[in-house]
């Protein structure tokens, strides 16, 4: 299948392209849902095509097809030249990609538990261990939600310039929704994912049967216990499930360069952040906000980005100052700078674009115990379910799902449903005091058209925001 | 592909397999993205794939081919029967519809002068234009051509095919980084496409924001323009799938019967709507498509079905297979006998929201969640728009929404576009006491 991609390049250039690519992308694997413990069926994903994305006269054009034969994949490359020379009539200014070291590599994530040796019933133990769990709990949980997905993705990507990347990644994953109802009341642990590059074993280090159970005793005490919010100003502590939320909804977004420069604008939208404000502080100095797609076994994890480039940590937030975007080779030509490995497609049929990968708030050096020891009145938001922001990203919202009343420097009873609803400076700002625990979440993110939902991890520690007057 | 179908069943069937369901797509798909007044990227997807449904003693598999060599087809059913064979029944599967059927060509899906097109680059520029004309500086947005044929074939003495193309555009205007309106037009034949529509009214919307206010939060009469209401009936459009009703996905969950909205409320899926841009002539078990009321004067009738659950439930499918999950094909909210400014006039205080997005929920089963305005937001006093505001958020509960309903335009608009996955029919609509809400900080 190799010389199927370097054939797309060659021919795309003898048509004129002054720049072009091509990925082939294989997916196998398996999906399985459980709901109310009976399984639903399985689904097995085979999947495997070729997108060209080829740039001409400051025109952009992307074909893609799954048929793939020699003559069926030169019809995609006269289709993306065809495009690509259509588009740069309807421009006012060419686009042009900046200049990268390229490599010719191969890379492999290795899984201990290799999936693929393991039969779809083997995968719904997991799916029954949750479900065991929950039910010998004594707790009335009506509707249970369970999945299991896996699939190992090989890429093949060559360019012009140089770039052959050949990877090959495995992903696993469990999600379920679990709604607890008691005494009259609802209460939902939805989504709660726990995504991994790897094998089994990652599924088996973290349990997430034990996580249910956890989760479901959770949303019990918080019917039986729970009472309502303060009022007025007090402290609040977010987990690191809602430090990673947030810094993926109002650091990450907003600092992806092809919002901030309009090309998402009738889509996920723009940004509040403009090219000049970098070098300005939006956060205390304590934050500091880092983006990692190199992280082992990380659910974002990659190592060269979907146009060839060596990816590396990037430091979104240094010490509460606007540090660095996150950009491709499209936008890096446009503000003098190189890429930073940010371009990322879910598939062969979807053009790379500006995506995050994993992104956390970098630890400070504080326990818990001394994150609320000073705490006269306050709130302990340890995780959430409802969610969104503006499509600027300046004004968001996170629900508290688990979250506790602090007073005088401890944990009291569980409090229902704090509203953090704040703006990206009033959050990042309001931060005094960042905990040493670092956690990874599991996302699926989603932006672009036609969308493209991507594997992320979004994390953070513990952290303490002062003054901050919750909803209730 | 009727011979790969074919030959798919009869591997299937040899195989032991009982319910066979094969659907093979040939789709043609064009698209051209603009930002700044400029095309950003034009892409061409070419797919041919058959979806693979099987049942092996109530136990469910399903697959994808996109390689119809006879090995290939015959190496996937055998690894979908090991797979299958070692799991666990689905005890409450109950087969697929009994075929054959008859399927009638539903007007306007099919327009093959969108086939021919060999250039949609001008019905960009003319989007674009419009809205330039209106007063907006910068222009983005979306253009699809679509051109699929469905064949389906099933162990049930069910052979249905269904060719449909479509046409669309979504534009958003923007005048300076706050000020901007949105405008889409989608049709199935060209006609009907109108993409100075679209951009007509993103520019208007995007003129009318002119130095907006903070939004105060507190209790508002609410109309929410069609594209902003569609966003809402998309999401109901899952909630209403029986699938999410199980599964802890729905606020409807317990509630066929009861009254869950304002008594004037007609609530349909149609599947067999002229024009729709969800519109087929059968659903994915073959049956032939049709209008299914979900809600009638405000009752709660029946959840979106396919033939297993159906039978599960003791009545008869609605026709939205969806093999493993029953989905809506086209949202229609009846509208009502107000014009545009009949329904502004009623307002003494409150809101008109021309756009939402990141509907997300606290609780899917009590329906509790919020949308963020996007684009133009206008404070309405005694029945007129007196100033553009801004960083609200509606905060509140699905059912209430329905509930509060109390007038509807008596124009139809059809709006599909990246926030409303299901093409939603809807008119203006005026809502009492919705909660509005902003940052604290």
């Amino acid at each position: 299948m190799h010389e199927l991609v370097e054939f797309a390049v060659e021919k795309a250039q003898e048509l004129g392209a002054k720049y072009a690519e091509a990925r082939l992308e294989e997916r196998k694997g398996i999906q399985i849902a459980m709901k109310n413990g009976i399984p639903e069926g399985l689904g097995i994903e085979t999947d495997k095509g070729i997108g060209i994305r080829v740039l001409i006269n400051g025109g952009l054009g992307f074909a893609s097809t799954n048929v793939l034969t020699k003559e069926s994949v030169f019809k995609a490359v006269e289709r993306a030249v065809k495009l690509a020379k259509a588009s740069s009539k309807v421009r006012n200014k060419p686009i042009e990609f900046s200049e990268e070291m390229f490599h010719e590599v191969y890379y492999e994530v290795k899984m201990k538990k290799d999936f693929r040796d393991y039969s779809a019933e083997e995968k719904m133990e997991y799916l029954k261990l949750i479900e065991e769990n929950v039910l010998s709990s004594g707790i009335n949980v009506p509707m249970r939600f369970l999945m299991y997905r896996d699939w190992i993705t090989r890429k093949y990507f060559v360019n012009n310039e140089g770039a052959k990347v050949e990877s090959v990644i495995p992903r696993v994953v469990t999600a379920y929704n679990l709604v607890v109802f008691e005494e009259g009341q609802i209460e939902q642990a939805p989504f709660v994912s726990y995504g991994f590059t790897g094998g089994l074993e990652k599924i088996e280090e973290i349990k997430p049967w034990e996580k249910a159970l956890e989760d479901v005793r959770v949303l019990q005490k918080l019917i039986k216990e729970g009472q309502k919010p303060p009022e007025g100003h007090v402290d609040v502590v977010i987990g690191p499930e809602v430090a990673g939320i947030a810094v993926h909804e109002s650091v990450g977004h907003p600092y992806e360069a092809d919002r901030i420069m309009g090309r998402e604008a009738a889509q996920a939208g723009e940004s509040f952040i403009k090219p000049e404000m970098l070098g300005e502080r939006i956060g205390s100095e304590v934050v500091t906000v880092v983006e990692d797609p190199t992280i082992p076994n990380s659910y974002g994890f990659y190592l060269y980005d979907d146009e060839g480039v060596k990816a590396r940590p990037r430091y979104l937030i240094k010490d509460g100052i606007i540090n660095e975007f996150l950009i491709n080779r499209e936008y890096a030509y446009y503000l003098g700078i190189h890429s930073n490995a940010s371009a990322r497609a879910i598939n062969y049929d979807r053009e790379p674009i500006v995506r995050m990968a994993n992104t956390y708030l970098a630890p400070g050096d504080y326990t818990f115990e001394e994150l609320i020891e000073d705490i006269k009145l306050g709130v302990y938001i340890r995780n959430f379910n409802e969610w969104n922001i503006d499509d600027r990203r300046y004004q968001q919202r996170y629900i508290g799902r688990e979250a506790y009343l602090i007073e005088n420097g401890e944990i009291k009873h569980p409090v229902k449903r704090p509203i953090l609803e704040i703006t990206t400076p009033g959050l990042w700002k309001s931060v005094d005091a960042v905990g040493k625990d670092l956690d990874f979440y599991t996302g699926n993110c989603g932006k672009g058209e036609p969308m493209q939902g991507v594997p992320v991890w979004m994390g953070g520690p513990h952290a303490r925001l002062r003054d901050i007057v919750l909803r209730r | 592909m009727f011979d790969v179908n074919e030959f798919i069943l009869k591997k299937a069937k040899e195989l032991g397999f009982g319910d066979v369901v094969v659907l093979g797509y040939e789709t043609d798909r064009r698209q051209v993205r603009f930002a700044n007044n400029e095309i950003t990227i034009a892409k061409h997807w070419n797919y041919k794939k058959a979806q693979i449904f099987v049942e092996y003693e109530k136990r469910l598999a399903a697959t994808e081919l996109t390689n119809f060599d006879e090995k290939t087809i015959e190496e996937t059913l055998k690894v979908l029967l090991s797979s299958v064979k070692s799991m666990k029944p689905k005890e409450d599967y109950y087969g697929i519809a009994e075929g054959p059927f008859k399927y009638k060509d539903i007007p306007e899906t099919f327009d093959k002068r969108i086939v021919e097109l060999d250039e949609p680059n001008v019905y960009v520029e003319q989007a674009i234009n419009a809205a330039l004309e209106e007063g907006a500086k910068r222009v983005a947005g979306v253009l699809y051509t679509d051109h699929n044929r469905v064949y389906l074939t099933t162990s049930n003495d069910v052979e249905g095919f269904d060719e449909g193309t479509g046409i669309e555009i979504s534009v958003r205007a923007f005048v300076d980084d706050v000020a901007s309106g949105h405008g889409t037009s989608s049709s199935r034949v060209l006609d009907k496409f109108d993409p100075e529509f679209a951009g007509r009214k993103a520019g208007e919307i995007a003129k009318m924001v002119q130095n907006p206010i903070e939004g105060e939060p507190g209790k508002y009469d609410i109309i929410f323009d069609p594209l902003a209401f569609a966003n809402i009936l998309s999401y109901m459009s899952w909630m209403a799938s029986v699938f999410a009703v199980e599964a802890g996905f729905s606020f409807l969950a317990g509630k066929i019967g009861q009254k869950i909205a304002n008594e004037d409320i007609v609530l349909k899926d149609v599947g067999n709507m002229p024009n729709g841009y969800g519109t087929r002539k059968f659903d994915e078990e073959g049956v032939p498509t049709k209008e299914t009321t979900i809600i009638e004067k405000g009752v709660l009738k029946t959840y979106l079905l396919n033939t297993s659950y159906a039978r599960k439930y003791k009545t008869e499918t609605t026709a939205n297979a969806g093999l493993m999950m029953p989905r809506a094909w086209n949202m229609y909210l009846e509208p009502g006998d107000y014009s545009k400014e009949e329904l502004f006039q009623e307002v003494r205080k409150g809101i008109y929201i021309t756009n939402v997005w990141y509907t997300r929920f606290q609780n899917y089963v009590t329906g509790d969640f919020s949308t963020i305005p996007r684009d133009g937001a206008f404070l309405i006093e005694n029945g007129e728009i007196t100033k553009p505001i801004r960083n609200i958020r509606v905060s509140d509960n699905m059912q209430k929404i329905f509930e509060n309903i109390v007038a509807l335009g008596k124009e139809i608009y059809q709006i599909h576009w990246w926030e409303v996955d299901t093409p939603a029919f809807t008119p203006y609509v005026l809502i009492k006491d919705v909660g509005i809400t902003k940052a604290t900080k």
